[in-house]
């Protein structure tokens, strides 16, 4: 009976020890602050908003698609997508892209939009 | 107002009931009437709350916050209906409302069980209560007026005339002047001064969100929240057991519920992935986004509960004795309903700011103490009455030790499940410290554990209860292996070559093989049995539909130019022209000729711009077929045109993304099929329930 309850807990410690370090190592973080997101070398979440006043480019025979974001002290930075303007992009409060920093742009994968809409007020797409 | 007071009503009568039930299971003699006329008086008002809720919605009363900001007037009548639930106070009273109906079932199945009644509703309107607190005025509720919280004022909802009036004019220019949003807490008060009525000022609501506007969003939300509001139910039978001390029929009593719950919420969490593939335009049915995430976990648990319930059932048919992982079967049922609330902690609290596609904002610090408060409790209640009645449920039946014993293979399945649980809501609550998993690591883990899963599936069909020798389960599942080796073969032949994959492959095939050959021999007998065969049959197809969708599908970018043939992934595309769409002329579909051999079929993704956020909303098509579908998703269409090599009229593109997704339609019929099985074995346990045991 102990035996069965010692081969159970090294399992599961094992498991649940493999887990996290699993998670620990390819979990991505989460960086509001630019100036720390250009010099990172791993792949990041950068949270920021769109810089309306620098418009949008949409390459739609590269399917890139360029903007500038900026953080909330202002830092600005260039940001390279891989593919096309996604839904809701325009009204989002704010924007949250994955990918690396590399040579003045940052080369996002994934791009993820946060609609005001539905829970939040146009106050934040405005400021 | 009326609202405010119909739930405050309700929340005493809530609290009223479970104190008198709770009474009446210490032995008081007169509360058991009151405790019930409470409860049916809460349930009645509930609905009373609910229609009248809808009743403001379809008359657009925008004085409610809610209403203004979840619907507006150009909705159609299907939409006003789903705007109930488009938002975080809607929810929860659709929660509440399933919840009170789910509990008036409840309330007369256990009234048929003599005094199980009496702990099973305290424990209930102890959730119910929960749940009306969340809506209660102090917190969040539905029926908030537009001026008590800032609010800020929409331009394109209010009607010109009146904001052209001087006064009101006067008002904006002020305070724009000191840079900030009007609001309606600073309007309201001068609307009123000047007898101007609210409905006149506004024009319309601020609508729904178009990704919410279709068919999805209104069935989705009520089978997921009656799913969530059933796990309450197992979670009530467990602390009621503990409660007594007494843990020999609750199994019985309690097992129709979880399959019903983990029938509903399966059924429930697919349409979300459903929505996601079909009209969001993920691309795909399931992105371990926290929010799918979140409902997963209970769900998870509650499956692997079902069949540690079952090995319990088993094992006490024929000594009286409580059965085998009594402890385990209470725990998990605590588990399934705690993770549903932990769920709402994270996904309603605002604390995944970052992480998801959903929209969240901070919630306020009342709401987040309060939901932090709700799994305190509930889990504080399980965790400690299990460790108070920690000594009185060892089991009294011999443990098999036999490493081929059904037993052993349920156990096993049940923490391979357990195992997923937890990646799943460890992964998930990264997020808090702003860590995210990529959705890549979820899939690796999750492989080997539907290998053992599907393995486990088949082979303990072949084992027998208490032990059985090898060649036994050899020769029963001999024919079965050899058709799944062969039809791996086939599999690896036709281009699966990842190992892992094979090996998914093969397990999958043998559940459905080993399973499907069983549910055959029983529909000529038994036919009440074969729920739990039927349910495995559709895990294994919704398994072989992941293997192929997840692991084969072919994506490729694309334009496609008006009136020319292009050769994408196998098919011949055409882009035959674009028009709105007759009801409603703002959208645009955009015809694609496909063929392939012969039959040409047109599919219509749809392009517009949104009136609500000013954004280019795009909506895919899918050429659906049992064997793939062909996913065409629109990117971008070029009016003017591009000039193509500098020579010639410019001509009209039209951008998309095309894959070919093998075997998607597996998933959704796996799941059904496997709702259907749960359906099927509640029926059967529901019978059982009834039959009062004889050793008892």
């Amino acid at each position: 009976m102990n035996k069965k309850y010692l081969l159970g807990g090294i399992v599961v410690v094992l498991f649940l020890g493999m887990t996290m370090f699993l998670f620990m190592q390819s979990g991505m973080q989460y960086e509001s602050d630019f100036s720390k997101v250009m010099t990172k070398s791993k792949a990041i979440k950068a949270t920021g908003h769109w810089v309306k006043e620098k418009s949008y480019d949409q390459n739609l025979q590269d399917k890139t698609f360029t903007f500038v974001m900026a953080d909330e002290k202002g830092t600005e930075m260039k940001v390279n997508f891989k593919g096309v303007m996604p839904n809701n992009f325009e009204m989002a409060s704010s924007i949250v892209v994955t990918g690396k920093y590399e040579n003045g742009v940052f080369h996002a994968s994934d791009i993820l939009t946060k609609c005001p809409s539905k829970y939040q007020d146009q106050k934040s797409a405005n400021s | 107002m009326a609202g405010n007071i119909l739930i405050t009503i309700a929340l005493v009568l809530s609290i009223y009931s479970m104190a008198m039930y709770y009474f009446a299971f210490r032995g008081a003699k007169n509360t058991i009437n009151l405790a019930r006329i409470s409860y049916h008086g809460m349930s009645i008002i509930v609905f009373i709350i609910s229609t009248y809720f809808w009743y403001l919605i379809f008359t657009h009363q925008y004085q409610y916050k809610y209403i203004y900001e979840y619907s507006g007037h150009e909705l159609p009548i299907g939409y006003l209906i789903s705007s109930f639930w488009a938002g975080q106070e809607g929810s929860f009273l659709l929660w509440l409302l399933l919840a009170a109906i789910i509990g008036i079932l409840l309330q007369s199945y256990t009234a048929k069980r003599g005094e199980l009644e009496y702990r099973v509703m305290a424990v209930y309107t102890l959730s119910t209560s929960f749940l009306l607190i969340m809506i209660c005025p102090l917190l969040k509720s539905p029926f908030a007026m537009i001026w008590s919280e800032s609010v800020p004022i929409i331009a394109s909802s209010i009607n010109p005339d009146i904001m052209n009036l001087d006064v009101i004019k006067h008002a904006f220019d002020h305070i724009l002047a000191s840079n900030q949003q009007p609001t309606f807490a600073d309007i309201y008060p001068i609307l009123q001064s000047n007898n101007i009525p609210l409905n006149e000022f506004l024009l319309t609501g601020k609508g729904l969100n178009p990704l919410l506007q279709n068919f999805w969003m209104q069935i989705h939300p009520p089978i997921l929240f009656a799913g969530f509001a059933l796990t309450t139910v197992p979670f009530a039978f467990s602390i009621a057991a503990l409660m007594k001390n007494e843990y020999k029929d609750w199994v019985k009593q309690s097992f129709p519920w979880m399959l019903a719950a983990a029938g509903v919420l399966g059924l429930g969490i697919m349409m979300g992935g459903y929505w996601a593939y079909g009209v969001l335009g993920w691309g795909g049915y399931w992105a371990w986004d926290p929010v799918e995430n979140s409902s997963l976990v209970p769900w998870l648990i509650s499956v692997a509960a079902i069949h540690t319930f079952l090995v319990q059932r088993k094992t006490q048919n024929k000594e009286n004795s409580l059965g085998r992982f009594t402890r385990t079967n209470l725990i998990l049922s605590i588990l399934t309903y705690v993770t549903v609330i932990y769920s709402t902690f994270l996904t309603r609290s605002g604390i995944l700011g970052n992480a998801s596609v959903h929209s969240f904002i901070d919630q306020g610090r009342a709401v987040f103490i309060f939901l932090v408060l709700f799994i305190l409790t509930f889990l504080g209640l399980g965790a400690g009455l299990i460790i108070y009645r920690w000594k009185s449920f060892v089991s009294d039946v011999p443990a098999e030790e036999s490493l081929l014993s059904r037993e052993l293979a349920l156990f096993t399945a049940a923490v391979a499940l357990c195992a997923s649980a937890f990646i799943v809501c460890f992964g998930t609550s990264m997020a808090m410290v702003d860590v995210t998993v990529p959705a890549a690591l979820y899939n690796e883990m999750h492989v080997p554990i539907a290998i053992l899963i599907g393995l486990l599936n088949g082979i303990s069909l072949a084992i027998r209860w208490k032990s059985s020798s090898f060649e036994d389960v050899w020769k029963k599942s001999m024919w079965s292996v050899g058709l799944s080796l062969i039809a791996t073969a086939i599999a690896i032949f036709s281009g699966v070559h990842n190992v892992m994959m094979i090996l998914l492959f093969l397990t999958s095939i043998f559940t459905l093989i080993v399973n499907t050959e069983i549910a055959i021999k029983i529909m000529r007998g038994n036919t009440h049995k074969i729920g739990a065969y039927v349910a495995h049959i559709g895990i294994a197809l919704f398994l072989l539909g992941v293997i192929g969708s997840a692991g084969y599908s072919k994506e490729q970018n694309i334009d496609l130019i008006r009136g020319k043939k292009t050769d994408v992934l196998g098919y011949n595309m055409t882009f035959t022209g674009y028009h709105p769409l007759k009801n409603d002329p703002k959208k645009f579909a955009f015809n694609v000729k496909i063929d392939q051999g012969g039959s040409a079929k047109v599919v219509q993704p749809v392009m517009y711009q949104s009136e609500m956020n000013g954004g280019l909303m795009r909506e895919p098509d899918i050429l659906e077929g049992l064997l793939r579908d062909v996913y065409i998703s629109p990117l971008g269409f070029d009016e003017a045109g591009v000039d193509v090599n500098n020579k010639g009229p410019k001509q009209e593109i039209l951008s998309v993304t095309a894959s070919i997704k093998p075997f998607v339609s597996l998933v959704w019929i796996g799941v059904i099929v496997m709702s259907l099985g749960f359906v099927v074995a509640m029926l059967r346990r529901l019978k059982e329930s009834l039959i009062v045991s004889s050793f008892s």
